[in-house]
C-alpha cells in the first residue's frame, strides 16, 4: 500500500466515524421496540441465509444477513465500506498485511462477546462464493490480541477488501466461535446466533421467518420490535396482501402489477437498484466471415435500440439506461458517451456496411425472464433497421450452461448481477479465459494482468478504465438497460429501508428501519 | 387370497421402484441445479464446489445407489436449496395439505353431488343445463386464474378474506373453494352419469312399480349404488388434493406439498421433487393396492380370476 492509500484509507475510516457518529449513536435514550413489520418476499427463504459461511455470491441471502448478523465492515447508508464490527482498519505500505481493530463491547444475542477469536474463525469457516480465491490469496489470519485481527497476503493483492468487505462474500460477517463448535453446523442453521439487530424468533422453511429486535445491539436499539417475513411466491398476491395491510413491504411487483400500485392510494413504488446490467454479446465479431465482424454492424445494432422506450414500457421508466456491460454503481466504472436511439444513422452504417436491405442475423438467445422481457423489444428495434434475428428463450440455468459453454450462437442477452468491481465484471466477460468470453484482444488481456497486480488505486482504475474506453471503442457489447427492482410500500410506514444503502436491493440496515405513529 | 395379496404386494413393491428410478432420471434432465443457487457469473471453482458439495459430482448410478440405500433407511436426503432433511420438510407441510385437501374435498363433494343428483333427476330440464354449465366451467377455467379472481374480489374490494397465507379458518376458504371447484365439476359429472345408469336400472324399475315414494326411491335405492364409483374417485383426487394442488398452494401461498413440489421444481431441488413425487406416488399406490384389496374381499371371482 502507498502511503497515500494508507492515508485515504484511514481519512474514510475517520470520516465515516466522525460524521456518521451521531447517527450510528442513537442507543442511549432510545424508546423500546415496538410494533411489527411484514414483507412479502418473492423468493423462498432459506436457512442457509441464516449462516454467512454459505453466502452464493447473490445479493438474496444479505436480505436476512443485514438483520441476524454484522460484518467487520460492510456497505451503509453514504458509505460503501463502513466501518461495523471493526472500527478501523489499515494496510501495510507492502500491500502485504491488512489490520482490523474490533469495536469494544460488541455482544452476540446469546450475550458472548465478540472477540478477535470468532473474527478468525468466521473467516476460516467460510465456504460460499469466492471462498477458494480468498482463501489462496490469505496466508494467514491472526487473532493479534482480542480486539486486533491480522490478516496476510501471500502477495499484494489490490482486491482484498472488495471480496471480504461487500456482499461480493460473506467471509467478513461474524458467528460466535463457541456457539457454532457447541451446536454444531446443522444446530447453527435451526438456530442462528449473531451479533445484528434482530435475533432469531422463528422459522418455517420458505413459508415464514420472524425476527425480534436485540436490544443490545452496538449501533442502535432498533425501533421495530418483530420483523416477519412471509413468502408469497405469486406477484399478484404480494400485491393483494399489501393494498389489504397484510404485509408492509411487497418485493418485486413488476409490470401492469406495479402501474397498479402507483395509482393505489396509500401505497408507494419504490425502486432499488443492485449492480444488475442486461447486455447483448455479440459472439461471432471475431469471425471474419460473419456480419458482426464489422463494427459498423455492431454499432448500428447499439443506435437502434430505444433503451428508454423499454425502460418505460417494462419498468415504467425507473430503470437506469445502460452505459456499458459493467454497472454504473460498481468501483472503477468508466462511464462511455451513451448511444442515442439513432435507426436513421444505424440504417446508414448497415448501408456502408454492405447490407443496404439488411441481413439474416442468426438468434438473439436469453433467458427466460429478462430474454424475453427485454429481449423481445431489442429484437423489434433490431428487425426495423433492417438485422434481422429471432428471438431464442431459454431456460435461466440451461442458458447460463449453455453460455458458459460458449454454445449459443449469433447474439446473446446476457444479465448479471454478481457483485463485485468493474475488474471482476471485466475477467468473466470480456478476457481471455473469462467464463462468459467469446473472444478477447490481445492489448486488452495485456492490460488486465497489468492492473490485477497494480496496488496504486489511481493508477489502477486509469488502467481500467483504458480497458472499458477499448471495449466501448470495439464495440464488443450492447448495453440494453440496468433494470429497478420495483417494491410496494404500504401506509404504515415511516421508513423502509429500500434504497438506503447504495446497490442493495432490500430494506436495510433493519435498525433503521421506522413504523408511523399510530393516529 | 394370501397369494393374491403378495401379488399385489409386489406390484405395487415394483410401481414405486419404477417411479423411484424414473423420478430421479427426470429430474436430472432438468439441467444442473449449482447454477441456479450461484450467482450467473460465478467462477468454475465455485461451480465446482456446489457440485461437490450435494454430491453431483459422483456417476449417476452412484448418486442412484446412494438415494436408494438412504430411502430404505428412512432418509429422503437433504434439501439442496433448504440444507433440511427433506422428510422434516414434507412432514411440516403435509397437515396444512391435509387441511386444505379435506376442506376442497367436503366443498366439492357437498356441492359436486346434490347438483349431479338433481341433474340425473331433472335430466334435460333446467337444472340439468346448469350443472352442465357448471360442469363446464369448474373443468376449463384454470384455477389459478380463478384463485386470483377470488383475491382481488373477496380480499382487496371487499376486504372479507384474508389474500393469502395460513393460520385461521378464514384462510381455508378461498383455497378450498378454487381447488375444489375443478373437483366438484368432476364429481358433478360423475355422480350425474352414475345416477342415470342406476336410474334405469331394473331395481329401480321394480321399486317405482313397487309404489315407493320418488325421494325414496333416488335416496335409497338409487343414490347409494351411484355413489360408489363417486366416492372411489373421490378416493384418488384426494390424494391429488393433497400432493399435487400446486397452482392453488402457490397463488394463495398456502404451506402444503403442493408448494413445496413448485419450489422443488423451481430451484431444482432434486432431493425434495424425487420425496414429493415418491411420497405422493407411494400414498396413491397404498390406496390402490387397499381398494385391490377390498375388491377382492367384495367380489370373490377378483381374487380367483388373477
Amino acid at each position: 500500500m502507498t502511503r497515500s492509500r494508507a492515508s485515504l484509507v484511514a481519512l474514510v475510516a475517520a470520516v465515516t466515524l466522525v460524521t456518521g457518529g451521531p447517527a450510528w449513536a442513537q442507543s442511549a435514550g432510545s424508546a423500546a421496540p415496538v410494533g411489527q413489520m411484514t414483507w412479502a418476499s418473492h423468493v423462498a427463504l432459506a436457512p442457509t441465509w441464516f449462516d454467512p459461511a454459505e453466502t452464493p455470491g447473490i445479493i438474496t441471502p444479505f436480505m436476512v444477513l443485514y438483520a441476524i448478523h454484522d460484518a467487520l465492515v460492510k456497505p451503509m447508508p453514504a458509505n460503501a465500506m463502513a466501518p461495523s464490527l471493526a472500527e478501523s482498519w489499515s494496510m501495510s505500505k507492502d500491500g502485504l498485511t491488512y489490520e482490523f481493530v474490533l469495536r469494544k463491547g460488541v455482544k452476540f444475542h446469546n450475550g458472548e462477546t465478540m472477540t478477535a477469536d470468532d473474527v478468525k474463525f468466521s473467516f476460516e469457516r467460510y465456504r460460499g462464493a469466492s471462498a477458494k480465491e480468498l482463501k489462496a490469496k490469505v496466508a494467514r489470519v491472526e487473532a493479534v490480541d482480542a480486539h486486533r485481527v491480522r490478516f496476510t497476503m501471500k502477495q499484494p493483492w489490490p482486491d482484498f477488501l472488495t471480496f471480504y468487505a461487500t456482499p461480493a462474500t460473506g467471509a467478513a460477517w461474524i458467528v460466535p466461535k463457541k456457539y457454532v463448535e457447541q451446536v454444531g453446523e446443522d444446530g447453527f442453521k435451526k438456530a442462528p446466533v449473531g451479533a445484528g439487530p434482530y435475533k432469531f424468533a422463528s422459522f418455517k422453511p420458505g413459508v415464514e421467518l420472524t425476527l425480534e429486535a436485540f436490544d443490545g445491539y452496538w449501533r442502535k436499539v432498533p425501533s421495530v420490535k418483530t420483523l416477519v417475513w412471509k413468502v408469497i411466491p405469486e406477484e399478484s398476491t404480494r400485491l393483494a396482501a399489501l393494498k389489504r395491510g397484510e404485509v408492509d413491504i411487497a418485493y418485486s411487483i413488476t409490470g401492469p402489477l406495479a402501474e397498479e400500485l402507483k395509482r393505489a392510494p396509500g401505497l408507494a413504488l419504490t425502486p432499488t437498484f443492485f449492480p444488475f446490467t442486461i447486455w447483448m454479446i455479440f459472439t461471432e465479431q471475431w469471425d471474419p466471415k460473419s456480419p458482426w465482424h464489422d463494427k459498423k454492424v455492431r454499432l448500428a445494432a447499439n443506435l437502434a435500440i430505444d433503451r428508454q422506450g423499454v425502460n418505460q414500457a417494462v419498468y415504467l421508466g425507473y430503470s437506469k439506461l445502460a452505459q456499458s456491460f459493467i454497472p454504473q454503481g460498481l468501483e472503477y466504472f468508466w462511464a462511455p458517451p451513451p448511444y442515442p436511439f439513432d435507426p436513421k444513422r444505424a440504417k446508414q452504417l448497415l448501408v456502408e456496411a454492405g447490407y443496404p436491405n439488411g441481413f439474416e442475423a442468426g438468434e438473439l438467445s436469453g433467458d427466460m425472464v429478462y430474454g424475453t422481457a427485454i429481449g423481445e423489444p431489442v429484437v423489434n428495434y433490431l428487425q426495423a433497421v433492417g438485422i434481422r434475428l429471432k428471438l431464442r428463450p431459454l431456460e435461466r440455468a440451461a442458458f447460463y450452461q449453455e453460455l458458459a459453454d460458449k454454445k449459443l450462437r449469433y447474439v446473446v442477452q446476457n444479465g448479471s448481477g454478481a457483485p463485485g468491481n468493474a475488474a471482476t465484471r471485466i475477467e468473466v466477460n470480456a478476457v481471455s479465459g473469462g467464463r462468459y468470453a467469446y473472444g478477447s484482444y490481445p492489448d486488452i488481456d495485456g492490460l488486465f494482468s497489468e492492473q490485477a497486480n497494480e496496488m496504486n488505486p489511481r493508477v489502477r482504475q486509469q488502467l481500467l478504465f483504458k480497458i472499458q474506453q477499448m471495449i466501448h471503442e470495439r464495440v464488443m457489447f450492447g448495453p440494453v438497460i440496468e433494470p429497478a427492482f420495483l417494491n410496494g410500500v404500504g401506509s404504515r410506514v415511516a421508513v423502509s429501508g429500500l434504497g438506503l444503502i447504495k446497490n442493495h436491493a432490500y430494506s436495510a440496515p433493519y435498525e433503521d428501519l421506522k413504523l408511523k405513529p399510530r393516529p | 387370497m394370501k397369494r393374491f395379496i403378495v401379488k399385489r404386494v409386489a406390484y405395487a413393491a415394483l410401481s414405486l421402484f419404477l417411479l423411484s428410478l424414473t423420478i430421479f432420471l427426470f429430474v436430472r434432465l432438468t439441467g444442473d441445479p449449482a447454477v441456479l443457487l450461484v450467482e450467473p457469473g460465478a467462477s468454475k471453482a465455485d461451480l465446482a464446489a456446489v457440485h461437490e458439495q450435494l454430491g453431483l459430482d459422483r456417476p449417476l448410478w452412484v448418486q442412484y445407489g446412494q438415494f436408494m440405500s438412504s430411502l430404505f433407511r428412512g432418509d429422503l436426503g437433504n434439501s439442496f436449496y433448504y440444507r433440511t432433511p427433506v422428510l422434516e420438510l414434507y412432514l411440516s407441510r403435509l397437515p396444512y395439505s391435509l387441511l386444505l385437501a379435506a376442506a376442497a374435498m367436503a366443498f366439492s363433494l357437498l356441492v359436486g353431488i346434490p347438483s349431479g343428483i338433481l341433474a340425473a333427476v331433472r335430466v334435460n330440464r333446467w337444472w340439468d343445463s346448469a350443472g352442465k354449465i357448471f360442469a363446464l366451467l369448474g373443468l376449463s377455467l384454470p384455477s389459478f386464474w380463478v384463485g386470483l379472481v377470488m383475491i382481488l374480489f373477496f380480499s382487496v374490494y371487499l376486504g372479507w378474506l384474508p389474500s393469502s397465507g395460513s393460520g385461521t379458518v378464514l384462510h381455508v376458504i378461498m383455497p378450498a373453494f378454487a381447488l375444489g371447484w375443478y373437483f366438484a365439476a368432476a364429481h358433478m359429472r360423475l355422480t350425474r352419469s352414475s345416477m342415470l345408469e342406476v336410474l334405469g336400472s331394473e331395481y329401480v324399475k321394480l321399486a317405482r312399480l313397487k309404489g315407493l315414494p320418488e325421494a325414496l326411491v333416488i335416496s335409497k335405492h338409487a343414490f347409494k349404488n351411484a355413489l360408489i364409483p363417486v366416492l372411489t374417485l373421490a378416493g384418488i383426487n384426494l390424494v391429488i388434493m393433497v400432493n399435487v394442488a400446486v397452482v392453488v398452494e402457490t397463488v394463495f401461498a398456502w404451506p402444503g406439498v403442493g408448494r413445496l413440489l413448485y419450489e422443488g421444481i423451481a430451484f431444482r431441488d432434486f432431493p425434495v421433487v424425487q420425496a414429493t413425487v415418491l411420497l405422493g406416488g407411494a400414498m396413491i399406490v397404498v390406496v390402490n393396492f387397499l381398494v385391490d384389496i377390498l375388491y377382492a374381499v367384495i367380489d370373490p371371482r377378483i381374487r380367483y380370476e388373477r
